[in-house]
């Protein structure tokens, strides 16, 4: 069903005209997990818009050159780079090439993440291990290698995590999923203790849905226009609205920030009534786990 | 350019950090009347061990904290709604246990509010937001001026904090 035409639906400012001077960033490199499509490549290029060297890391390596060139397009010097962020080997070469091609990581965007509706007692293990790992391990290892670096250079940084709206209520149809993202807010506000002396903040949004080309619940029949109604606020979230606050976490302006989990979701993860509709176990919705596929 | 320019906004309370912030941003602070943006700010009770607070100690805290912010909250909304205009809302205040049970119960109370007025009123496109901290430096006042900015129009019954403290 659309909005009704009488609901007001607040409406972010355009891609253009960025929440930070265009220097904000200068003279800084980013690294983004996952940043060549979707969430990542919006995180990355809201750190490029602040005038940060961008360093585009993909399992795939092509994907994360399809990314880069967009950024690039920006005026922003990138660096693409494959890694399999599950590998501490991996993720340390990562981080050699990247400061090779671009200069010392002072932030990091943790985004790689895998996601798809199942229901529990389907999920493989390898599935398993691939979702869980990806997010849980992947966040612990590039933040490990990330702040060791900085440590070591005796500068400070920021790291930022993109988790998800679901950490507070569990996320029936997505147990792998459910359990990663929680597991990367914790660590966030644990993280942003341990590094706090050596000037390392750790934030995390809690985000909700902004669909994007690769994401799953944007394939759909009919988009995702006919979603707009599901959620509070009226629509679903612009993709550049996330990846601004993303890197706003990380800027001097909130140099004060950490240890934070910023729910951004219009309010769709909150409770709206008490009676609730009727409740159907994900194994008997007729349209898969997620209930609408 | 700033975040806020064109809005006008009302900061209730003490807090020389977001009326500068807000200010910088291009906010028109306003003591009453018609505004875009309500901030309320709450200054922290005395802390004393919950056997040891009078009645009347405790339901100041309550009232200042929770009673005064709701009804203030809620005169704001409807004069949003009748001027047919989106708003934003953020409460300010100490973390729920950052000192006495008094203000355990009433950041407590402030918290699932939020969460519920933000749900309540968001196709009236009023957000609400809190920030509970004991932080009250130029980091909290651009966190507020974000938050009742347009690019936080995804924003809403989000409770958080800024340090290690909250």
């Amino acid at each position: 069903m659309p909005v009704p035409s009488h609901h007001i639906v607040p409406l972010p400012p355009p891609f253009g005209a960025p929440p930070y001077p265009a220097d904000v960033f200068a003279g800084q490199t980013v690294l983004v997990s996952g940043g060549g499509s979707g969430m990542g490549l919006a995180m990355a290029m809201a750190f490029g818009q602040g005038g940060a060297n961008v360093a585009v890391m993909g399992r795939s390596l092509e994907k994360a050159e399809e990314g880069a060139a967009r950024i690039a397009a920006l005026g922003t010097k990138v660096h693409a780079i494959s890694c399999d962020v599950r590998l501490p080997e991996q993720v340390s070469a990562a981080f050699d090439e990247a400061e090779r091609a671009l200069g010392p990581v002072s932030l990091l965007a943790n985004n790689a993440g895998a996601n798809f509706p199942v229901l529990a007692e389907d999920i493989s293990v390898n599935a398993w291990n691939a979702v869980t790992r990806i997010a849980i391990d992947g966040t612990f290892l590039c933040s490990t290698e990330f702040a060791r670096r900085c440590i070591a250079r005796g500068q400070g940084g920021a790291i930022i995590n993109n988790s998800a709206q679901y950490i507070w209520t569990g996320f029936p149809g997505d147990a792998h999923s459910a359990a990663a993202k929680t597991a990367q807010a914790t660590m966030t506000k644990k993280m942003a203790r341990d590094w706090a002396d050596f000037g390392i903040r750790v934030n995390a949004i809690a985000a909700g849905f902004f669909p994007h080309e690769t994401s799953t619940a944007g394939r759909r029949e009919g988009g995702t226009e006919v979603l707009q109604n599901m959620i509070p606020a009226g629509r679903t979230g612009s993709i550049h609205e996330f990846g601004w606050l993303s890197a706003m976490t990380c800027t001097p302006l909130l140099a004060g920030l950490t240890g934070q989990v910023v729910l951004q979701d219009g309010g769709e993860s909150l409770r709206r009534s008490l009676m609730m509709p009727d409740y159907v176990p994900p194994r008997e919705r007729a349209e898969g786990p997620w209930g609408w596929r | 350019m700033g975040w806020l320019d064109g809005r006008a906004a009302r900061l209730v309370g003490e807090s020389p950090a977001i009326a500068a912030a807000l200010a910088a941003q291009g906010a028109t602070l306003v003591a009453d009347g018609d505004c875009d943006i309500l901030v309320h700010v709450a200054s922290p009770p005395p802390v004393r061990l919950a056997h040891e607070l009078s009645h009347a100690e405790w339901r100041a805290t309550l009232d200042a904290g929770l009673d005064q912010r709701f009804l203030l909250a809620r005169d704001f909304a409807a004069g949003r709604r009748a001027a047919g205009k989106a708003g934003a809302v953020v409460f300010v205040g100490a973390p729920e246990q950052a000192l006495g049970a008094d203000q355990a119960a009433a950041a407590g109370a402030l918290g699932n509010l939020t969460k519920t007025l933000g749900v309540e009123w968001a196709r009236d496109g009023i957000r609400v937001n809190a920030v509970q901290t004991r932080a009250d430096d130029a980091t909290l006042g651009n966190l507020v001026a974000y938050l009742v900015s347009d690019y936080a129009a995804y924003v809403t019954g989000a409770v958080m904090g800024v340090d290690l403290d909250d």
